[in-house]
């Protein structure tokens, strides 16, 4: 506003009249205001009040103290059986429940029932809380939405999946099997493996193969040397013989 | 005294407990229902130490001045313009009505003020007083049909200059401000003047308000500054008022906003 007030005033910019008549005589109207001269205008208008600026309210720039949840004992209980499940228990899978009604539901409970697998309904909250202090952090993204838990003491995958495949609304998210976390596909991979005792057998089924070619590598030449030594004798004797009376053929190892 | 009360309360009632009720009430009116609940109420007042004038009402205003020999006058606009340097504060009352502008009452308006107060006011509990005189300068005009010339006409009639901050008027007595507000609201507003209804706390109020601005003001360019410096020759605009009233007052108009 000054400058604009100086760019006018000053002579080396615009143009200004050199005379401006203003009127000293009769004042004698006072029923309205005066016109005033376009100079005392600008000084009007540069120098009208300005407020301060308001200041900062006293709570806004002090972030709120929320008030501590004292965690009620619904929620201990629940915290308690998870510390147990994930204490005890080698397959927890985590699946995700589409709105599956009640009664496919007692299928499903009874299909897994008979594997000793039980679904555990723990609201995420509580399992979010839980798993924020324990070594299994890393599930956390997966306790978003409606989830349920299945829990056994055995890690029988292949029967869990077995089952799941009857109920189309139960999705299966990730799993943590014998302290080992799992995503989806790593479920299916680990189904596919055969069982312990399967693969041990192959192992040392495949060992005793080993020593017993070993074996039976190291019997040869001594074997071989022999057969040889036996038909030199055999040709020997039949030398003898054939001017006497033909041998019997001996044996082989 | 409370155990006694205690057993008329449940003789009385069964349901309902009563805090407000006094005991004599309850011997008096034995049919009356007991609500809960108590009300307080705000102490009231203190106007002991009002004194109430001996005659409390406004007093008649002389419409013409007693003078022996009546002078004309020039027309002096001086006397209307800038702020009031007298009787801008309160002496005797606790409420009135103040000048915003300047303006010349005459005697009617005095009248109408003096009539519209002295009917609505309560004489025993109330008083008013003037802050203003009898109009005393004298307005000339030409009488009607007379041809212009022929030097300045009679005096027509007697008017009070009064300034801005000027207080016209002052109420007081053994009341509060609600109790004539309405009426010197009705009154302010005939006025030739912006004229405002204020107690002594609101005017206090006004005043320190604008002191408040005046130190406050984030403007670094103040006209007292330019004016007094006369920057690119401001001066030759401004008139020596301004150098007292910072463009507060132009002539008899008032300008609240302005520091």
């Amino acid at each position: 506003m000054w400058s604009l007030f100086f760019t006018i005033l000053s002579p080396t910019y615009g143009w200004q009249p050199l005379m401006q008549s203003v009127r000293h005589g009769s004042k004698a109207v006072t029923r309205h205001r005066k016109p005033m001269h376009i100079l005392k205008q600008k000084l009007m208008a540069i120098t009208e009040y300005i407020p301060p600026k308001p200041s900062t309210p006293p709570g806004a720039l002090i972030p709120r103290a929320r008030p501590v949840q004292e965690e009620n004992g619904l929620v201990l209980l629940l915290k308690k059986e998870l510390q147990t499940i994930f204490q005890e228990c080698k397959m927890i899978a985590v699946i995700q429940n589409n709105s599956i009604n009640s009664e496919d539901m007692l299928h499903l409970k009874h299909r897994l029932r008979k594997h000793s697998i039980t679904i555990k309904f723990i609201p995420n909250q509580v399992i979010r809380s839980f798993l924020a202090d324990s070594p299994y952090i890393n599930m956390g993204p997966l306790f978003i939405g409606p989830t349920v838990l299945f829990v056994s003491k055995e890690p029988k995958v292949k029967e869990m999946l077995l089952s799941l495949r009857t109920s189309p609304q139960m999705i299966l998210l990730g799993a943590c099997v014998e302290k080992t976390l799992l995503s989806r596909q790593g479920v299916l991979n680990y189904a596919k493996l055969p069982s312990v005792t399967m693969v041990q057998g192959e192992l040392v089924s495949g060992l005793t193969m080993l020593t017993s070619r070993t074996a039976s590598l190291i019997r040869r030449p001594p074997a071989h040397l022999s057969l040889l030594l036996q038909q030199y004798l055999k040709q020997q004797a039949g030398d003898a013989s054939a001017e006497t009376t033909p041998g019997d053929s001996p044996a082989d190892a | 005294m409370l155990s006694l009360m205690k057993s008329a309360l449940i003789g009385l009632t069964n349901t309902g407990t009563s805090t407000a009720v006094g005991f004599q009430g309850l011997v008096r009116n034995r049919l009356k229902i007991l609500s809960a609940g108590m009300n307080t109420y705000d102490v009231p007042p203190d106007y002991s130490d009002v004194v109430l004038p001996e005659r409390p009402k406004l007093k008649f205003m002389n419409k013409v001045p007693n003078f022996k020999k009546a002078k004309k006058e020039m027309k002096k606009l001086r006397d209307i313009q800038g702020p009031a340097l007298t009787a801008n504060t309160f002496t005797r009352g606790q409420y009135g009505i103040v000048a915003l502008g300047g303006g010349y009452l005459h005697f009617g308006h005095m009248e109408m003020m003096r009539l519209t107060i002295n009917r609505k006011m309560n004489p025993r509990t109330t008083f008013a007083c003037w802050r203003i005189n009898a109009p005393y300068k004298p307005v000339t005009r030409k009488g009607l049909g007379q041809r212009m010339g022929g030097g300045k006409g009679a005096i027509d009639h007697y008017v009070t200059p009064v300034k801005c901050g000027r207080i016209i008027v002052e109420v007081g007595g053994r009341l509060e401000l609600a109790e004539v507000e309405p009426v010197l609201k009705e009154v302010a507003k005939k006025l030739p003047f912006p004229a405002k209804v204020v107690s002594r706390e609101s005017l206090a109020t006004m005043q320190q308000e604008q002191k408040d601005k005046e130190q406050n003001n984030q403007n670094p360019w103040t006209f007292q500054r330019i004016a007094r410096g006369n920057m690119l020759g401001i001066r030759k605009v401004l008139s020596p008022f301004d150098l007292h009233n910072h463009g507060k007052y132009t002539g008899k108009f008032y300008d609240s906003r302005r520091v």
